[in-house]
């Protein structure tokens, strides 16, 4: 029998509390040794992982690149893989590979299965897809089943074609579903967060609101304590409350830091909106247990009547190139808001003579208003400024040919009152410009209202073998 | 006073990528308190300070935690042309100095 039901036998044959190990909210960025280590010998149920999120902007997605490095992904990999080999216990990984679409998935089942081999170690693996097919989604757009969220305009099937990757955030019942197939190690493609610690307690009958709750908090490893951080945290669900304790002995999670967590991130403390339903914070309790263990109760579930999956997608604009330049002369600081657009006119007249204009260029002044998004407008001018450059542009040649002018005209663009007529820049190396791929964007951020969610993500089952 | 002096943590971040959300936590009842009563961090402020509009921004108070949410829609969505704060995590300059 593999972990999956091993664990399911076990306890439904001797009912207990259930202990789940969050061992990282960030899997490829470090999973710190002695914590993880301390939690393996509090013999947990599962060892979860989380390795996505959407906050870390579309070229994941669009590209189909991790955002983590390849060597550390593996490094974490393994040490989870190996922690749950050992004691005989599912692990599990949802948002395979950063933002969760085949190609993430992929990466990430490539590093397992190397692994196994470098380690000796068999077993059964679950993959769970979470790529949403275009002409489903298009059939969906005719009948009216696709929304926007938080005012995203409506979806198009021009916008669905464009999209490189297109996923659904899939909910617990497939990882339900999953771990019924007696497996060892289940990796989903997106997922909520929850879907990876709540899917066991809930097929063994725990209160499916206390085990959401939990699983929103533990997701993030130890980030709910004071100090917040990246170390396992181990929590112990019974069916009235769960416990929560961090593996790191200088973290604690008290009462008000773990209430707090609820915040993070969220648009609203006490409601968390899940693809089967929402999970309602208002009557949570958080009771101090000493001063390192906080105990929670009171979350409640409420079964969704009309399921709904987020979708996420994200397709190229074009291709980017750069530019990185500084400047100190108070003349050109002051007068920088008309420079910029005169040189962005005299670009477009020169590289627009023959052909229209095919491309955007920005820039960005840091030191003034580069960061925020509603800078005071009357603010003492910086000694210095950063200036970026961006271009966006249909090639990479075009976007290089459009960056390299601007540099130049940029450079030795005369202005009232100018005394440095040598040059307005300092490059802080050479070339300054630098193409940088593909730009993305967001362009699916829907919600699919489908009475049948856990059909869209089919589940394969392969044996690992060492 | 100003809100800098008086909280513990000010902080933003994405919720999502098209909502910026905003957490103002403090160190002790007193000290949420008096913030949650102050008609400065009331939506129309925060809209005005944002340069948002009104029914853009929500204002919840979260005792349990000792804080104050604020959640508003973002102007360009995470990633965008023309970003300029992937993540979110760099909108609280503008809470630091309001005047409770």
């Amino acid at each position: 029998m593999s972990a999956s039901g091993r664990v399911l036998e076990e306890l439904r044959r001797h009912p207990r509390p259930i202990r789940l190990l969050g061992a990282s909210g960030q899997l490829g960025y470090g999973i710190p040794t002695p914590a993880f280590t301390g939690g393996l010998a509090r013999q947990p149920d599962l060892i979860g992982c989380d390795m996505g999120s959407i906050d870390i902007g579309p070229a994941y997605l669009g590209s189909g690149e991790m955002a983590t490095a390849p060597a550390a992904t593996r490094r974490d990999l393994r040490k989870a893989l190996l922690g749950a080999r050992q004691l005989d216990i599912p692990l599990v990984i949802g948002s395979a590979g950063s933002a969760g679409a085949a190609p993430h998935l992929e990466a990430t089942l490539a590093i397992l299965r190397d692994i196994a081999r470098a380690e000796g170690l068999t077993f059964r693996m679950g993959v769970l897809r979470a790529d949403i097919s275009r002409a489903l989604l298009k059939d969906a757009l005719r009948s009216g089943k696709i929304v926007g969220l938080d005012g995203m305009p409506a979806l198009t099937e021009d916008e669905v074609d464009a999209a490189s990757h297109i996923v659904g955030q899939m909910g617990t019942q497939p990882f339900r579903r999953a771990l019924a197939a007696d497996i060892d190690v289940l990796v989903a493609g997106r997922a909520c967060d929850t879907a990876i610690f709540a899917a066991l307690p809930t097929m063994l009958d725990f209160p499916t609101g206390l085990a959401m709750h939990m699983a929103k908090i533990i997701e993030c490893a130890s980030l709910c304590c004071v100090p917040g951080g990246r170390d396992s945290i181990l929590a112990t669900l019974d069916h009235d409350g769960f416990d929560l304790e961090s593996m790191a002995p200088q973290r604690s999670a008290t009462p008000v830091s773990v209430a707090a967590h609820s915040l993070y991130e969220q648009a609203d403390p006490y409601t968390v909106q899940e693809p089967e339903g929402r999970l309602d914070l208002a009557a949570a309790t958080y009771r101090a247990i000493d001063d390192r263990r906080t105990r929670v109760s009171g979350a409640r579930w409420l079964p969704s009547t009309d399921p709904a999956i987020k979708l996420e997608g994200a397709r190229s604009i074009g291709e980017r190139a750069i530019l990185l330049a500084g400047a100190a002369d108070p003349r050109f600081i002051a007068q920088h808001r008309n420079i910029l657009p005169a040189v962005a006119d005299v670009v477009r007249e020169l590289v627009c003579e023959d052909t229209p204009q095919d491309y955007t260029l920005s820039f960005r002044v840091y030191g003034v208003d580069g960061v925020r998004m509603a800078a005071p407008e009357q603010e003492a001018p910086p000694g210095e400024v950063f200036v970026l450059g961006e271009v966006i542009a249909p090639s990479r040649e075009r976007a290089a040919e459009v960056m390299r002018t601007t540099k130049q005209y940029l450079l030795h663009h005369g202005y009232a009152g100018r005394l440095a007529t040598a040059g307005n820049l300092a490059f802080p190396f050479t070339p300054p410009e630098i193409s940088t791929g593909p730009a993305w964007r967001f362009n699916v951020f829907h919600l699919l209202r489908t009475a049948d969610p856990d059909a869209l993500f089919p589940l394969e089952v392969e044996t690992v073998r060492g | 006073m100003q809100l800098q002096q008086l909280a513990q943590v000010i902080r933003s971040k994405n919720a999502g990528p098209r909502r910026l959300t905003l957490d103002v936590m403090f160190a002790s009842d007193g000290d949420y308190r008096q913030a949650a009563q102050s008609p400065a961090l009331s939506p129309a402020r925060i809209a005005a300070l944002y340069r948002v509009a009104p029914e853009n921004v929500a204002v919840m108070p979260y005792p349990l935690g000792r804080a104050i949410k604020i959640t508003l829609a973002r102007p360009i969505m995470s990633g965008d042309p023309g970003d300029r704060d992937v993540y979110g995590a760099q909108q609280h300059t503008p809470l630091l100095e309001i005047e409770l």
